[in-house]
Parts: C-alpha cells; sequence; structure tokens
C-alpha cells in the first residue's frame, strides 16, 4: 500500500460523493431553472430527509435504503401543499418575495428541529455506512459506492423523466417560456407545485443519502445548500447531466483539496469554486443546451 | 421648516440615549444595547437592500470582521477605541469592494448567495487559520469598558451613520440610486454608472456593519469564528429589516424591537423565538410587503381619511 493508493482511494472516494452531491442539488437546479426561485430552504430539506432516514431505521427496523421510495413520495406529499399555500401566493411579486418565504421556511424547520430532535449529532447506523470496501488495492467506504450507484439511478430517471414523459415536456416548456406555455394550455401553476415537489423527493433520497455517509446536525442544512449551490452553478440551471457533472468534479475537488490542505478545508473548496465560478463564467461552466 | 424639527427631534434623541443609562438598571441597559447594535445594522441592511434591491445574507462576514479587526487592533497596537472602530469600519468597506466585482455579476438572487457563502468562506478560513486563534478566537486583553460606556458608542455610532444617511439622502448619489434600482437598464442609458454606485452603497453599509461588530467585540472581550462569523446576525438583520419594513425611514427601529423585544421574552426558548422570526418573516412577506413601517402608514392614513369628515 503505498502513496498511490491512498491517493487514488480519496479521488475515487470524491467521484462517488460526487453523484451524491449532483442528487442532493438536482433539486436546487431544477427549481431555479423552472421557477426561477432560489429555494434557501433546499438545505434544511436536505436535513429533513436525514432525519426521515434515520426515524425511518429507528421506527420500523427496516434497512433505510428500502425506505428511500417512501421518503421521496412523502417529501413530495409535504413539499407540494408547502409550495402552493405559501410560496405561489408570492411568485408573481419581486423576486425577492418568494426567497423571503423559502428563507422564513429554512428558518422555522431548523429552529423545529433543535427543539423536537435536540442539537445532538446524529447518523443512521447501518452495517454498510461504516464498512469498508477494497477492490484492486483501492479503499473506498462502502456506502460511497452504494450512495453512488442510487444517485445516478435517480438522476437517471429524472432525466427520463423530463425528457420523455408529457410531464417533462410541460416542465421543459414552462422553464424556457411560462407565459407562452400557458397560452398552449399548460397549467403552469401545477407544473411549478409538481417541480418544487420533485425536487423536495430528490432532497429527501440525497438527504437520506448523506446522513447513511456522515454525521447531521439539525443546523447542517446551510453548509447543505451551500454546497448544493457550487454544484447548481457549475452545472448550469435546470441541467441534469450538467449537475451530474459538477457534482462529480465538485466531490473530487473537495477530496483533494482536504487531502493537501487538511480536513478542515474540505467544505472551503466548493465555497471557493462557487465564488470563482460567479466572477470568472456567470453562466456556469457546462455548454448550454438549447 | 419639517427638516429643522426632525433634525432638533434626533438631537433630542440622541441626547437622551447618551444619558439613559444613568438612570436605567443593568438589564435595561443591556436590553438597551442590543437593540441599538439591531437598529444599526437593520439600518445598513435597508439601505442595501431597500435602495439597490440588493438582498444580502452575509451580514456576518462583516460583522466578523469588524470584531476581529477591533480585537486585533486592540491586542497588538496602542490606537485608541474610536481610532479602532473606525478602522474596523474601514476593513468592512475593502471586504465588500473586494468582494463586490464577484458578487455583484449577476443581478439580484446570485448576489444574495453569494454573500451567504462568502460569510460561511471566512467563517471556515478563521476556525482553521491558527493565526486567528482558530476555533477557540481571540481574548480581549485587557477588561471591557462598562456597559453605560458601550451603550453611549453604539449611540454615537447610530447618531453617524444616521447623519451620513440624512446628507446622502439629499444628495446626487441617493437620485442615481433610486434610478439605478427603479430600472438599471435605462439609468445606464442615461449614463449612469450604475455598477459603481452599487459598490459605492455596499462598501459604505459593509463598514457600518463591521463598525457594530467592532462594538459588540468590545463588549464580549472576545471572538470566536461560530459567534461573530454565525448565520445568526444575517438571519436576524434581514428579520428586523424585512418585518420592520423595507426601504421605510422607520423600518429598522421597528423591526428590531420587535424581534430584540420578542427575543427578551423567549430568552429562555431561542429556538421558538428564531421559529417565530421565521413566522414573521413569511406572514410580513405575503400580507405586508412594507413591513409594520409600511402597515402602520397605511392604516394611519385610513384613520385620517375617516376622521376628517366629522372634524
Amino acid at each position: 500500500m503505498g502513496g498511490s493508493a491512498v491517493i487514488a482511494g480519496n479521488v475515487i472516494s470524491g467521484l462517488l460523493l460526487g453523484g451524491m452531491f449532483a442528487l442532493c442539488a438536482l433539486g436546487l437546479s431544477l427549481v431555479l431553472g423552472v421557477l426561477r426561485l432560489v429555494n434557501l430552504a433546499h438545505g434544511v430539506f436536505l436535513v429533513v430527509g436525514a432525519y426521515a432516514g434515520f426515524y425511518w431505521l429507528h421506527e420500523t427496523g427496516i434497512d433505510p435504503l428500502v425506505g428511500l421510495p417512501v421518503i421521496a413520495l412523502a417529501a413530495a406529499l409535504v413539499a407540494a401543499p408547502v409550495y402552493r399555500l405559501l410560496i405561489h401566493p408570492v411568485m408573481g411579486r419581486t423576486a425577492e418575495a418568494p426567497m423571503m418565504t423559502t428563507f422564513g421556511i429554512a428558518v422555522i424547520l431548523e429552529n423545529l428541529f433543535v427543539l423536537v430532535f435536540s442539537a445532538d449529532t446524529r447518523s443512521i447506523e447501518t452495517s454498510y455506512s461504516t464498512a469498508a470496501l477494497t477492490f484492486l488495492g483501492v479503499t473506498v467506504p462502502r456506502i460511497y459506492l452504494i450512495g453512488f450507484v442510487i444517485s445516478v439511478s435517480a438522476i437517471l430517471g429524472v432525466h427520463w423523466l423530463l425528457e420523455r414523459s408529457a410531464f417533462g415536456r410541460d416542465l421543459r416548456a414552462c422553464a424556457q417560456d411560462p407565459v407562452a406555455a400557458a397560452t398552449v394550455g399548460v397549467n403552469v401553476t401545477r407544473v411549478q407545485m409538481a417541480t418544487f415537489a420533485l425536487g423536495a423527493a430528490c432532497a429527501g433520497v440525497g438527504g437520506t443519502l448523506t446522513g447513511l455517509a456522515f454525521a447531521f446536525t439539525p443546523t447542517s442544512g446551510p453548509g447543505y445548500l451551500l454546497n448544493s449551490f457550487a454544484v447548481v452553478v457549475l452545472g448550469g440551471l435546470g441541467d441534469v447531466f450538467g449537475t451530474l457533472i459538477a457534482g462529480i468534479a465538485i466531490g473530487m475537488l473537495q477530496s483533494l483539496g482536504g487531502m493537501v490542505f487538511g480536513d478542515g478545508y474540505r467544505d472551503l473548496v466548493a465555497l471557493v469554486i462557487f465564488l470563482l465560478v460567479l466572477v470568472v463564467r456567470p453562466q456556469g461552466l457546462a455548454p448550454s443546451r438549447r | 421648516m419639517n427638516r429643522a424639527i426632525g433634525v432638533f427631534g434626533l438631537i433630542c434623541l440622541v441626547g437622551a440615549l447618551l444619558a439613559a443609562p444613568n438612570y436605567l438598571g443593568d438589564y435595561p441597559t443591556e436590553v438597551l444595547f442590543r437593540l441599538l447594535i439591531g437598529v444599526i445594522l437593520a439600518e445598513a441592511w435597508n439601505v442595501l437592500a431597500g435602495e439597490t434591491g440588493l438582498v444580502s445574507l452575509g451580514t456576518s462576514s462583516a460583522v466578523g470582521l469588524g470584531a476581529y479587526v477591533m480585537i486585533g487592533l486592540l491586542n497588538f497596537t496602542a490606537v485608541p477605541i474610536g481610532v479602532a472602530i473606525v478602522l474596523a469600519a474601514v476593513a468592512g468597506a475593502l471586504l465588500a469592494i473586494l468582494a463586490a466585482p464577484g458578487l455583484m455579476r449577476l443581478r439580484g438572487l446570485y448576489f444574495t448567495v453569494g454573500t451567504l457563502s462568502l460569510a460561511e468562506a471566512l467563517r471556515l478560513v478563521m476556525i482553521n487559520g491558527e493565526r486567528f486563534g482558530g476555533a477557540t478566537g481571540l481574548f480581549l486583553n485587557r477588561d471591557s469598558p462598562r456597559m453605560a460606556t458601550l451603550v453611549r458608542i453604539a449611540v454615537a455610532l447610530l447618531a453617524g451613520a444616521w447623519a451620513a444617511l440624512m446628507v446622502a439622502r439629499r444628495s446626487r448619489i441617493w437620485v442615481t440610486l433610486r434610478a439605478v434600482r427603479d430600472d438599471e437598464d435605462v439609468a445606464a442609458q442615461m449614463g449612469v454608472r450604475s455598477f459603481r454606485v452599487k459598490i459605492a452603497v455596499f462598501a459604505a453599509t459593509s463598514a457600518v456593519m463591521a463598525a457594530a461588530g467592532a462594538v459588540q467585540a468590545l463588549k464580549l472581550g472576545a471572538v470566536e469564528p461560530y459567534g461573530m462569523f454565525g448565520l445568526g446576525w444575517s438571519v436576524n438583520t434581514l428579520a428586523m429589516a424585512v418585518i420592520g419594513g423595507l426601504g421605510e425611514p422607520l423600518g429598522a427601529v421597528i423591526g428590531a424591537a420587535v424581534v430584540i423585544v420578542s427575543g427578551e421574552w423567549l430568552s429562555d426558548y431561542p429556538q421558538a423565538h428564531l421559529a417565530l422570526t421565521g413566522v414573521l418573516l413569511i406572514v410580513v412577506t405575503r400580507f405586508a410587503p412594507r413591513g409594520i413601517a409600511g402597515l402602520s402608514g397605511i392604516l394611519w392614513a385610513k384613520l385620517r381619511a375617516h376622521r376628517r369628515p366629522l372634524s
């Protein structure tokens, strides 16, 4: 086992982790791309996913991975009325009003979590959440590989939904021009609500996977949010494959950054990338698709 | 005439605030100090958001920077407190000027997220940077001034900021500011350099916030990254300004009073207080876009319109 195996392990860990980052960021990207809404509650949605996985295991004893579809569905069913009742009424006003509302939601949820679940650090304990996997002399945490496979499958699923289904066609129409979409008979409000719900479902799954891989607290939200934002600006708004590639890039850069500068700087890497992208190429690094 | 009354009233108010610590107990003085810091931060935030349309979630980066500069200057140099506060403000302005090219490349919403990530980045640098005391932070190498003195420093800072605002409101800059806010493209067509105007406001408000952070650090006698660069500053400042009323002259005062006083009532349940702040934020955004100040203005106008036929 030389230094090269450690470096390879780090790079591959980063790559696998990046797949999870991409799923975590996908909802933020879709909501931003379709609704032109900065969802500041997205980080808290990820924390919701982590707690959902934690209590799923705690209450049912069934593997959280089995519960993922249930968590996704529940997240979507809760998010849809939240959008319809709280966010949609202020959508037509200034750009700040809906963002401020999502910020209020984030503040409320984060503090309710501290009150209800306590500020304790939690982690979802399963047989595979701490186990290592060695392949060709390279060691990575097993949960990273599981998370990567599930995340990429989910992302491909969302891609298929957007490209092949009637809902996806409506969604793409609303992203391009909501007024024109409404003129030809698309129910824009319903598409927006469904997009928000879809984003929350992705966050639910991504949050559970994150909770399996890392410890979390009720106040993890802002960190998750900023990490997701770095992925979104790098990948381009509403671009599913761009998000996947950007997530993997950021995962690998974080791993390398942590290896070179020390673990404390891991989170800083994403923030620096985010700020640099804003300066250098605010339209995102991916070439625009349409 | 109205203006003279306004200036006279303000001078009386400042005098009353300067004298207040002599007549108040320890606890009310402490609350008054918090209120003053809150008003200063919310006022600065309100000017930035109300006049340029830039919604910042990075108040903590200016507050934290000001606090660290303050403790550093007092510990390692012989500058008097007043000068140290001014230098902390300069540092806040420099931070804004350095960050502006990145943050202001895109309009509106990206600015918000950019400021948030700038604050988090600074916090991480402070936590990991041993030179700045790491996670434990830095301690002031002398006793903090008395609470009464601190209140007076805060009053002086607020009065200075208000005076500067009153002067600025009558200047050419203010007109260009309004033009940029209302329609940036048209303003640019008319020859207004919107980018410069925005940077100037961003720098000025950041300087005021950094000065407030410096005074807060002087009170605490210590700084640490989790507190001084914590999201709490950004959340509370935004909440105070929005609940009070965006762009309303009295908005910051009303908002700070609501947030700080409710915080004192719920002082045993800080999370419940923050959650309540979130609820207020949503309710005000939905039903009173110009905040409590705007709402009371409308009610007052209705009341007067109602009474007129009787008199």
